[in-house]
């Protein structure tokens, strides 16, 4: 079940017009593209995707699942927006409501284990070996983990284990951490009591419907069996504008963070197919991810520059990421900037500096010569 | 959407001429970085609204059917209709001039037979144009003509192209072969489906010929009248003309005639991540496919998906193919490299302008 609704407000005008699953990334991605291929590679063939927040190009992206191998006769990708019944509905009031009100489709479905992934995060992962610890331990719970650097430990929901990897404790960005063990928000629980919990919260008028908030603290006080399963590749959560264009850069360079090229988990894309990037005679690119469909005739650094990018003769983008259709006319400069879907900066203009903090441009705005 | 089926013939049409071609048929060269030949033919009629074409194989049909699969990628995976993959002759002499062998078309009969649409568009797998089929069949329709084919003056001699001998747009008589100034085929035709099944039966003592050879016969009583063309067209027929027509596309004006976002070129998805330039790349005036990663020096060309130019390598007119890697200090110039060969640390491979040098496919 991956929760895909939220929208991302920290990242301003990138998420104005789209969910933040569906905002781009890396050059030829969105961001749920990355927790999709892991479902894909991991062996997972039926995946929810509870959507709210403008949903559109959301839905469109997701289609039959089939970018993602994932449009199969039984299972598949099912799109699960909030929906009406006899009673009435209502919006999903928080992540584990957002579950709860799907109730009907997990009990189609029938399965052992549930997964529940969010979809706004980068990291490759193999549920597969996640879902073996949970067995292993004769888990009710795992939740995956992730060591943060102790300074950073209290902006995050920390867990406290014994020595097994058993929680005894969870606690919400705490003042004094007793642990550096971060808590990603994957969960796998065992179904049937992940169900009869949820009817159960639904139920508690004091409940804010949440995982983190009162989904995990009701299991330990029930005590029953919840287990950590440790993380320690690459693991990003985009949700601010500093990060989400650090988690860019950090694709960049000969040894990136994170690798875009391995070969045993691809990291797939609903893309449409476009000629190869045209890089003019004058242009001149250095250390970049450029899609296709890109004409290039000026410069490009340091930069990821999506699908029917034009950036035009004398114009200079640097540390920037540009959105498909994105355009830099001629003797524009933009640098340090994100530049949404089919943003232009004209001819001569000017956007973003290196002075100050990363910029950015919605979906479809102009800037012209002189703002 | 025209009431017309599709038939694009890769057979002989398509045999390997030269050694460029490596023993596959000409449609399914790799072509600008991502495609492949046949892509331009199918493409053209889907844009069309064509949703239901048959396709006359080459006995060398592998790597035409890895890359067609289902005909997901061009929207044709119909319940109804589709791609229907058909066999193509296998016996007799291989004549390689024929683009349209009647007894590949005879022993696909049936596909004209259990189609009902009123046309059927013809097209041959070896020309890399954008072609408004739509157009061409509203040309035919307007013309009232038994068969509309779709022709362009020629700007060069070319021997593998058809000639058409042409007065006020009909044609009165054909030749293999074009000079400058003449008026060449295209290989896209439109005839109405049940002109196509009787002429069929008609030439079936003759099948070893080219259907519009035998149709020149009955050009004094046959209204075969000629659609110009005016966009960009090439016939890739060997080595030369396979290399100039991918180089051309290095001029931005061609490059966006022959790929417009209105009537895209559709080729096989993959899931590639972006080309990858690292510190110190030096890329001019070329074409780079998803997947690529350069290090080197590149300088008028097509690369492949999946090529590695490594640092202190450099490449200038030359087509790279999938997978292709340039290892360091290695120097290429006016070459094809065919697909997944490694150019060893150090290496000088160049050809010339008039003689390109090929590496086969490793």
């Amino acid at each position: 079940m991956l929760l895909a609704g939220g929208q991302g407000s920290r990242l301003g005008v990138l998420t104005s017009q789209v969910a933040k699953p569906a905002v781009s990334f890396g050059g030829k991605y969105r961001i749920i593209d990355f927790v999709l291929s892991n479902c894909a590679n991991s062996g997972i063939s039926t995946v929810g995707v509870l959507t709210q927040y403008r949903p559109y190009l959301l839905h469109a992206y997701l289609g039959t699942g089939e970018a993602w191998n994932l449009d199969e006769r039984d299972g598949g990708v099912a799109i699960l927006p909030p929906y009406a019944t006899q009673t009435g509905g209502s919006w999903y009031a928080g992540t584990a409501d957002a579950i709860t009100q799907n109730i009907g489709f997990l009990e189609g479905q029938d399965p052992e284990y549930i997964l529940i992934l969010s979809g706004d995060q980068l990291y490759r992962m193999d549920y597969e070996d996640m879902l073996a610890t949970h067995k292993a331990n004769n888990a009710d719970l795992t939740v995956a983990v992730m060591p943060v650097p102790w300074e950073d430990a209290s902006r995050f929901g920390i867990m406290n284990c014994d020595d097994e990897g058993r929680i005894l404790e969870f606690v919400e960005k705490p003042k004094e951490p007793k642990s550096n063990l971060a808590s990603m928000g994957i969960y796998i629980f065992t179904a049937d009591l992940l169900i009869k919990t949820l009817k159960e919260d639904a139920e508690d008028p004091n409940s804010s419907h949440d995982f983190g908030g009162d989904i995990i603290p009701k299991l330990l006080a029930d005590n029953k069996r919840l287990y950590t399963y440790q993380f320690k590749a690459y693991w990003r959560d985009v949700g601010t504008v500093a990060s989400f264009h650090e988690a860019n850069m950090e694709l960049l360079g000969e040894e990136p963070a994170f690798d875009l090229y391995a070969k045993d988990a691809p990291i797939m894309s609903n893309s449409s197919t476009r000629p190869p990037a045209f890089i003019g005679p004058k242009g001149s690119v250095d250390d970049s991810l450029i899609d296709n469909g890109c004409t290039i005739l000026g410069t490009v650094e340091h930069s990821v520059i999506s699908a029917d990018v034009f950036v035009g003769k004398n114009a200079v983008v640097k540390d920037s990421i540009l959105f498909p259709g994105a355009r830099v006319e001629e003797g524009a400069v933009v640098i340090n900037a994100i530049m949404a879907e089919r943003s232009v900066v004209e001819a001569g203009a000017a956007f973003g500096s290196n002075d100050k903090d990363t910029v950015t441009l919605g979906d479809d705005a102009v800037v012209k010569k002189g703002e | 959407m025209p009431k017309a089926i599709g038939l694009i013939t890769t057979n002989y049409s398509t045999a390997a001429k030269d050694d460029v071609f490596s023993g596959r048929p000409v449609a399914s060269m790799p072509y600008l970085g991502r495609y492949r030949l046949v892509d331009f033919a199918l493409s053209n009629m889907v844009n069309a609204g064509i949703r239901n074409v048959g396709m006359i194989f080459p006995v060398n049909y592998r790597s035409l059917v890895d890359h067609l699969g289902s005909g997901k990628d061009w929207d044709l995976d119909r319940k109804n209709g589709g791609l229907f993959i058909m066999p193509g002759t296998a016996f007799g002499t291989s004549r390689t001039g024929a683009r349209f062998l009647i007894r590949d078309l005879v022993q696909n009969r049936e596909f004209f037979v259990k189609n009902h649409e009123r046309y059927v568009v013809l097209a041959s797998g070896n020309f890399v144009a954008n072609v408004d089929v739509k157009k061409l069949v509203a040309a035919h329709q307007a013309s009232g003509a038994a068969v509309t084919v779709l022709t362009k003056t020629a700007r060069k001699a070319d021997l593998d192209v058809v000639r058409f001998d042409v007065e006020d747009g009909r044609v009165k008589g054909m030749g293999q072969g074009v000079e400058f100034g003449d008026t060449a085929f295209l290989d896209y035709a439109v005839i109405e489906r049940e002109l196509l099944l009787e002429r069929l039966d008609a030439y079936a003592a003759i099948d070893h010929l080219d259907f519009f050879e035998a149709l020149s016969a009955d050009f004094d009583h046959c209204l075969v009248m000629t659609a110009d063309f005016d966009g960009y067209a090439a016939p890739i027929f060997d080595k030369a003309s396979y290399f100039a027509s991918n180089i051309d596309l290095l001029d931005l004006d061609v490059l966006s005639e022959l790929t417009p976002e209105d009537r895209p070129i559709k080729t096989k998805a993959h899931d590639n991540p972006p080309a990858k330039y690292e510190p110190g790349a030096k890329v001019s005036n070329s074409l780079v496919s998803s997947g690529d990663r350069i290090y080197g020096a590149v300088d008028g060309c097509v690369l492949g998906r999946d090529v590695i130019v490594e640092a202190g390598a450099s490449v200038r007119n030359a087509i790279l193919m999938q997978g292709v890697v340039v290892k360091t200090g290695a120097k290429i110039e006016n070459a094809i490299i065919d697909k997944n060969n490694v150019v060893p640390a150090g290496t000088e491979l160049r050809g010339t302008d008039g003689d390109i040098l090929y590496l086969k496919k490793n």
